[in-house]
């Protein structure tokens, strides 16, 4: 019975780092139809988003099953409902590149290319914290999930950045207006990945130790 | 054992002193017995001499001990007794010693009392006068001797029992002892029974029969580490259930891992989704291949699955660094694709030209312009075919006669044939240095110097200079090639050799420059075991260095 318990945790383990793989080759895969204006790579996306939110219900049920079949305690408990609070976040990161994809789609070649370093720039920060984030869940790795944490504030400056450029072009060239809220628009996807990849990455710490930023009781440990 | 042993000794030991007491018990009661019968007889035959003699007198007179007397009449009446009133006695004729005492003259029978603890013994003699004298008496039987030495007897079983108990322990454990003693890990050290040689000979035997095939294995075994450990192709093997069951360096080295995660879960180093792909492919279909860029190099793994049976197998993970054949195939196909662009320009202005020359569009004037131009285009097309020609002869390796040559002979036959070219763009070019001769092919040689000497008149300044210098050193040539040219900036330097590139794409048409010249040089400096160094700066010119070992 253990035995088919502890098969289940690693299955529940495996699934849900292929479903934060699928998450770091969906954003990557945004930022380079963006970037490139690639418009093949949009229905690869949503294809990929679909397959997304198939793989949430799919860990979820999982969760559901271990949980109220095997009565998970104390670590194990923490891995699975650790795993049910980060599938969430993903699924929102793959929503959000999927809006990404819809402004690439909806709207014609974005002007004005002081911005593209910036936004590249923020979509490299974006990847790069999803996928420490993912490591450390992949790899138990407590350091590495502490180091994504500190990655946002990388992110931010850059959405900061990013926000003041617009705002001088806008008052600069009023007729750029409706690119550069485009701009700002996807800025502030990448900024939320960032932010759902930091939840993850706190999901993994209180996995491995009990404690979540977000917890006021103190923690659960055992 | 020993258990058995110490039980059977007791039982054997029980059983012979129960045998022995009866069987004594049953010989002194019958020795017994018969003596006191005799003395019986004896006394019989006294009291009835007495009796003959003094009649009833004899009898009161005689104070009998331990035995009683008894004189009967011919009819049965008792006419005395030595311990009752004869009077109140019944006539005895009846009874069984006394009737054959009447009959035959002596008569005996033995009585038991009603509580069978005593048994009376009565002999009777028929006297002279016809009466009968008897005799008899009181005697315990074997049972109540029995039940008189129960005491005793209890005490010497319990003795007994005692005694045997503890030798029986002490020799069932001297028994055992010698085979506790055997070592079954050396079982022909220490003296067992002789009995037990053939079995502990076996045993020894299977041992060192199991030892040499451990020793074998264990070999074999050290020797498959060895060298999966220090093969340059990553192994993994995975279980049917994806743990890791060993992974060798060059595989921990791709996936970024260490020995550690043997006995984890194989999508925690690696979670790729090709991976996943790859893994699942391989599920299906048995074995999958699959490429992987990592740290800048290329890899091909090949993934298999291991049937073995339905609860064990698992998947093999061969990982091979293919990066020089991945570049190399990259480098013949760019080369492919660019041999045939090149080709494809000339032969474009030739057709366009021809055309316009056909359908008479040209005007008179013009016409000797056209079939320059077709002219240059061709000779571009040759210069070109006889370079492809000349680096697939390099690439194939073919076999080429070498042969002493002197180099500075050579070199100056070919700046004299270069000699009108430097003219044309006003360069001057000159040779310097000292015969050597090395050992190489003549062909190649005029490749590197004609190549090199080109290039250092094409892309020079007008009024540059060109200086080729022939020196030596013990072992090697050096042929320098130095211009005052154009130069090659610093990022162009390294894919300078490569084939068709050029600096300045823009500029091929104006020198008709195939784009192969260095690829040649290169090729054939490598053929003939050299090297070749190029310093450039912008703008201030280039050397070409070249080192040629005199001897092969």
């Amino acid at each position: 019975m253990r035995s088919r318990f502890d098969e289940q945790l690693t299955l529940l383990q495996r699934e849900l780092t292929q479903m934060g793989s699928m998450c770091e080759e969906v954003i990557a895969l945004a930022a380079k139809a963006l970037l490139q204006r690639d418009n093949h790579l949009l229905d690869k996306i949503d294809a990929l988003e679909q397959e997304i939110d198939r793989m949430e219900r799919t860990i979820e049920t999982l969760c559901l099953k271990l949980i109220l079949q095997q009565q998970p305690v104390a670590s194990d408990l923490r891995k699975i409902s650790a795993a049910h609070k980060m599938i969430t976040d993903m699924e929102r990161i793959g929503d959000q590149a999927s809006d990404i994809a819809d402004i690439v789609r909806f709207t014609g070649p974005l002007q004005e290319d002081g911005i593209r370093a910036d936004i590249r720039d923020i979509a490299a920060a974006a990847i790069h914290i999803v996928t420490e984030s993912i490591d450390a869940y992949a790899h138990g790795d407590i350091a590495l999930a502490e180091a994504a944490i500190a990655h946002d504030d990388a992110v931010d400056a850059c959405f900061a950045k990013i926000r003041n450029t617009l705002a001088e072009l806008i008052a600069a060239h009023p007729e750029t207006a409706s690119d550069a809220l485009d701009w700002l628009m996807v800025a502030k996807y990448f900024e939320r990945i960032g932010d759902h990849a930091v939840n993850i990455a706190e999901w993994v710490v209180f996995s491995v130790t009990g404690k979540h930023k977000g917890i006021a009781y103190g923690g659960v440990t055992g | 054992m020993t258990k058995r042993i110490f039980s059977s000794f007791l039982i054997v030991v029980l059983t012979v002193l129960l045998a022995s007491f009866t069987i004594i018990l049953g010989v002194l009661y019958n020795h017994s017995a018969s003596l006191q019968r005799s003395q019986l007889l004896i006394e019989l035959d006294l009291a009835a001499s007495g009796v003959t003699a003094g009649g009833e007198h004899y009898l009161s007179t005689l104070s009998p001990d331990g035995y009683r007397l008894t004189w009967i009449a011919a009819d049965g009446t008792v006419q005395f007794d030595s311990s009752q009133d004869a009077d109140d006695m019944e006539n005895h004729a009846e009874r069984e010693e006394i009737q054959e005492a009447f009959a035959t003259g002596y008569g005996e029978s033995a009585r038991f009392s009603s509580t069978l603890t005593e048994q009376t013994l009565y002999f009777a003699r028929k006297l002279t006068d016809g009466t009968v004298l008897r005799i008899s008496v009181d005697r315990d039987t074997a049972l109540t001797l029995l039940l008189e030495m129960v005491p005793s007897l209890i005490v010497i079983l319990l003795g007994a029992l005692l005694l045997s108990g503890m030798l029986s322990y002490l020799v069932s454990r001297k028994i055992v002892a010698p085979l506790n003693a055997i070592d079954l890990d050396k079982p022909l050290e220490g003296d067992a029974y002789d009995e037990l040689a053939p079995l502990l000979n076996h045993i020894a035997k299977q041992q060192r029969k199991i030892l040499s095939q451990r020793q074998e294995l264990d070999r074999q075994k050290d020797e498959f580490f060895t060298v999966i450990a220090n093969m340059n192709e990553g192994l993994v093997l995975l279980s049917a259930q994806m743990k890791i069951l060993s992974i060798n360096p060059a595989a921990g080295t791709f996936f970024s891992t260490d020995p550690e995660c043997v006995g984890r879960d194989f999508y925690t180093i690696e979670r790729s989704r090709d991976m996943d792909r790859a893994l699942q492919a391989t599920i299906d279909t048995g074995s999958h291949e699959l490429h992987m860029n990592r740290n800048g190099r290329e890899y091909q793994l090949n993934i298999s699955r291991i049937h073995a049976d339905a609860e064990s197998g698992g998947f093999v993970i061969l990982i091979f660094d293919i990066s020089d054949k991945y570049y190399a195939e990259q480098s013949r196909r760019e080369f492919t694709a660019n041999v045939s662009h090149e080709l494809k320009t000339p032969l474009q202005s030739i057709m366009g030209s021809a055309e316009l020359l056909e359908n008479g569009l040209v005007k008179g004037e013009d016409v000797p312009q056209f079939v320059r131009r077709i002219r240059t285009e061709a000779a571009r097309l040759l210069s070109l075919i006889e370079d492809t020609i000349h680096l697939s002869q390099l690439d194939e390796q073919s076999e080429l006669t070498l042969e002493p040559i002197e180099l500075y002979a050579l070199v100056c036959k070919e700046t004299e044939l270069l000699a009108s070219a430097a003219q044309t763009r006003n360069v001057t070019l000159t040779t310097s240095g000292k015969p050597v001769t090395i050992t190489a092919a003549e062909p190649l040689l005029h490749e590197i110097v004609y190549n090199l000497c080109d290039n250092a008149i094409k892309y020079n300044h007008s009024d540059g200079t060109v200086t080729v210098t022939v020196s030596e050193t013990d072992t090697h040539a050096i042929l320098t090639v130095a211009d005052t040219g154009i130069g090659i900036p610093q990022a162009h330097q390294p894919r300078v050799f490569e084939r068709f590139y050029r600096v300045d794409r823009s500029r091929s048409k104006e020198t008709g420059g195939t784009g192969l010249g260095l690829s040649i040089v290169k090729h054939a400096v490598q053929y003939l075991g050299g090297t070749i160094t190029l310093e450039s700066k912008p703008d201030q010119g280039t050397v070409v260095t070249v080192l040629l070992p005199k001897q092969h």
